[in-house]
């Protein structure tokens, strides 16, 4: 008789998993490119959302369309449509979260244009925009009761329903956060988090809050606690190869990790206004202007650990910018800080870079 | 450097550079205001202010063609801004952060009141953020929401039909957005905003584009080419980044007149002409002689790039009775109409047949990579169409990386393989 899998097991699955085995009996999936899409209206309106997301593996498809430049997490989405292994989904949500998604959304649409044989599933843009301006507001506010509208509508009391369910999740991702101080590994935490994005959440919140209970009865983790910061991370890679060394990543400024819940949604007012106020105001995207909003979150935290570790890989063109300016407030707080240069999305890093990483570790543990 | 065939392209280059000495003047001396801007911002209502703008692309280019990206560049990487960010919309902030008035082209750029850019990729806002804040000056941002319709042909909507080619919301917001700019336009420069003026100033400017389209016209219906392509963009903009102004429109007419007069007397730009080329993308600010390198051996002259041709159709609006809303049309999608699908590699391609073009050169600029989105789509519309295209990899302000000699040996070899429809 086959072992019944453990909650920790069943939500590593489904983060291993990702978009295989859907749709489940009687699911209409709605494939949403990022953290910025609201879950909480896809779901209102009858649909399953899940996030768009494979395992890093040459993408073929895109090499015809997509230029060197778009990193392999946009690469690979673009792929998987192309190839048909996602005909399932009936509507893609791309947010303007980025420039690289906006990018998809037109390359999508060009090529669903140019070679209808493919069938790609409807492609919708979602136009939330990041800065902080009472205009952005207005129109984010807008486009979020546009995008209900597109996708059927729903009742205030439905929307009131998938908040609920969306918080309990949150909730759970929280209690996962808690133990990231010293029981929980920033390679498990990244699996166990990263499962939010791709299942019912409130299934998420019965396996995860017991998950946490199962890991808090776990010995003591010791180690320099470690936050990584720059690129997003769709994978545990970078994690292990950092944690192999004696560190614990405790933190990473990644909406895949530390960042995935933030705060609930407010139940009190209009709900569809509440759901755009948090994905406005609390999700991260490396559009947040000015810089200070987005530095908000990584200057709380950072006192919590013993040193940083940025991740900018070949793909980065963004965050280098941010670098410099982030490095200068760590050198005025004495936080030692590394940089990494090396893509890890294949697996693992160099052995220069592991010799980097050994050291730097190392002297945490000698301060 | 290749010589220059009209003398209107002298006449821009030396008003450009008495404007900015006198604009370094204006600034020390009078205390005067100025801006420093993103190319696609709405550059109209600068000026209708009174704030003289310098636009971040063009004296991207300026020092870029002074020989001088290497030396910004290195030291922006010594700074620690790694090598792989972006270096065009980048390079004016490294020659800001280098400091050393004595070494920047022209005495280098002053204080401005502000900083200006529309956020369009995601490097922008931290390009300009970082400027604003070494420059110790303010920043105002627009925010870009992304073009989620877009109809095929929009060429032959921009002018009469823009309120529907461009989404309403997007114009609504562009709007919304342009009364903060104009409030700190209005505080920096002592002036009041003024609709029927800035009505005045569009119409200016549709003059101003007619007469590029004729100039337009007169080099796709002539046997040969009469200017040059990088003549073309001298003039073109030189008139652009003040564009509706007097000075603008009438050098648009002298350069349409001395084009004119070159058709009416038989004169090419390059006597043997035997292959028309097309180049996509920004301009090859570092060594502009590659444009005439090819004209000796195969007759193979440069005839189209993006600034003649987006004059015309990206610029003109008719039916101002809104001139804020006409603006905002021609700003919420200039790159989608420039570099991206379906837009782009459409009107390239209509542009090709126009110009009865032979090959297409097209720039791929790995150290700008948000400017190199599109290159496929438009590489693939072309061979449909018949034109072969090769792709150059290069940076249009970057010189590190470029071998001038071994492209100049691949471009010959790429067209020894096309077949010229004049032998």
């Amino acid at each position: 008789m086959q072992t019944p899998r453990t909650e920790i097991e069943q939500l590593r699955d489904r983060y291993e998993a990702r978009l295989e085995g859907l749709p489940g009996p009687g699911q209409q999936i709605v494939g949403v490119a990022s953290n910025t899409v609201p879950w909480e209206v896809v779901s209102a309106a009858g649909f399953t959302p899940v996030l768009l997301s494979s395992r890093r593996a040459p993408a073929p498809l895109a090499e015809p369309y997509m230029e060197e430049g778009f990193d392999g997490r946009t690469r690979a989405v673009f792929d998987h449509l192309l190839s048909g292994d996602w005909n399932f989904l009936r509507t893609v949500v791309i947010p303007r979260t980025s420039e690289q998604e906006h990018k998809l959304f037109l390359y999508l649409s060009e090529v669903a244009r140019q070679e209808p044989a493919r069938k790609l599933p409807q492609v919708l843009l979602f136009n939330l925009l990041h800065t902080r301006s009472p205009e952005a507001r207005a129109y984010g506010l807008a486009r979020t009761r546009d995008l209900l509208q597109t996708l059927g509508g729903a009742s205030d009391e439905r929307l009131l329903q998938t908040i609920a369910e969306g918080n309990a999740a949150r909730n759970a991702v929280r209690s996962l956060l808690k133990l990231r101080t010293d029981r929980l590994s920033g390679a498990d935490a990244m699996t166990l988090i990263g499962a939010f994005y791709f299942m019912d959440r409130a299934e998420y919140a019965r396996l995860a809050g017991a998950a946490a209970k199962a890991i808090s009865l776990r010995r003591p983790i010791s180690g320099p606690r470690i936050m990584i910061k720059g690129s997003i991370l769709d994978h545990p890679h970078l994690h292990r190869a950092i944690e192999r060394h004696g560190a614990l990543v405790a933190a990473e400024d990644d909406w895949w990790g530390s960042r995935a819940a933030g705060n609930d949604i407010s139940t009190e007012g209009d709900p569809i206004e509440a759901i755009f106020l948090k994905y406005y105001e609390d999700a991260p995207s490396p559009r947040v202007f000015p810089a200070a909003l987005a530095d908000e979150w990584f200057h709380a935290t950072v006192p919590d650990v013993h040193g940083v570790i940025f991740y900018l890989p070949p793909e980065d063109d963004v965050f280098g910018w941010d670098y410099p300016r982030q490095k200068r407030a760590l050198n005025e707080q004495g936080i030692p800080h590394m940089m990494i240069r090396d893509d890890a999305s294949m697996g693992d890093l160099s052995p220069q870079c592991h010799d980097q990483i050994e050291d730097f570790v190392v002297r945490l543990g000698r301060e | 450097m290749a010589e220059k065939q009209l003398q209107c392209t002298a006449a821009a280059a030396e008003h450009q550079k008495a404007w900015f000495a006198n604009l370094r003047h204006d600034v020390f001396e009078a205390k005067k205001p100025y801006a420093i801007a993103q190319a696609d911002m709405p550059l109209e209502l600068f000026q209708l202010l009174g704030v003289p703008v310098v636009s971040n692309q063009w004296w991207s280019a300026i020092v870029s063609a002074k020989r001088m990206s290497p030396y910004y560049l290195d030291l922006m990487n010594k700074a620690g801004y790694h090598e792989g960010l972006c270096r065009y919309c980048s390079l004016s902030l490294a020659s800001t952060l280098g400091n050393d008035p004595s070494k920047a082209p022209w005495g280098g750029l002053p204080k401005p009141a502000l900083v200006a850019a529309r956020l369009t990729c995601d490097c922008i806002q931290r390009i300009f953020a970082i400027w604003a804040e070494t420059l110790g000056t303010e920043f105002v941002a627009l925010d870009a929401p992304g073009a989620a319709q877009l109809p095929p042909r929009w060429w032959e909507w921009s002018r009469y039909r823009w309120r529907e080619l461009f989404e309403e919301h997007r114009l609504d917001f562009m709007v919304a957005q342009f009364h903060p700019l104009i409030t700190a336009l209005e505080r920096i420069s002592g002036n009041r905003f003024d609709e029927s003026r800035l009505r005045t100033l569009m119409e200016g400017v549709n003059r101003q584009e007619e007469t590029f389209e004729e100039v337009s016209e007169l080099i796709c219906q002539a046997p040969n080419t009469p200017v040059r392509m990088h003549e073309q963009i001298s003039n073109v903009m030189a008139a652009q980044w003040v564009r509706g102004s007097e000075w603008a429109i009438s050098h648009a007419k002298a350069f349409r007149d001395e084009v004119k007069a070159r058709v009416e007397k038989g004169i090419a730009a390059c006597p043997g002409e035997r292959m028309r080329l097309m180049w996509v993308g920004a301009g090859l600010w570092h060594d502009i002689d590659f444009y005439t390198a090819f004209e000796e051996r195969f007759g193979a002259v440069f005839v189209w790039s993006m600034y003649l041709a987006f004059g015309p159709d990206g610029y003109i609006r008719y039916g101002l009775d809104d001139p804020l809303r006409a603006l905002a049309s021609r700003t919420v999608s200039m790159n989608e109409q420039l570099h991206n699908p379906p837009w782009a590699n459409e009107w390239i391609v209509y542009q090709a047949k126009r110009h009865r073009i032979d090959a297409a050169l097209v720039l791929r600029p790995l150290g700008s990579r948000s400017s190199d989105t599109g290159s496929l789509f438009i590489e693939r519309a072309l061979k449909q169409a018949g034109i072969p295209v090769l792709e150059v990899y290069a940076d249009m302000v970057d010189a590190r990386s470029w071998d001038g000699a071994a492209m100049r040996a691949r471009v010959a070899r790429f067209l020894e393989t096309v077949p010229s429809r004049r032998a």
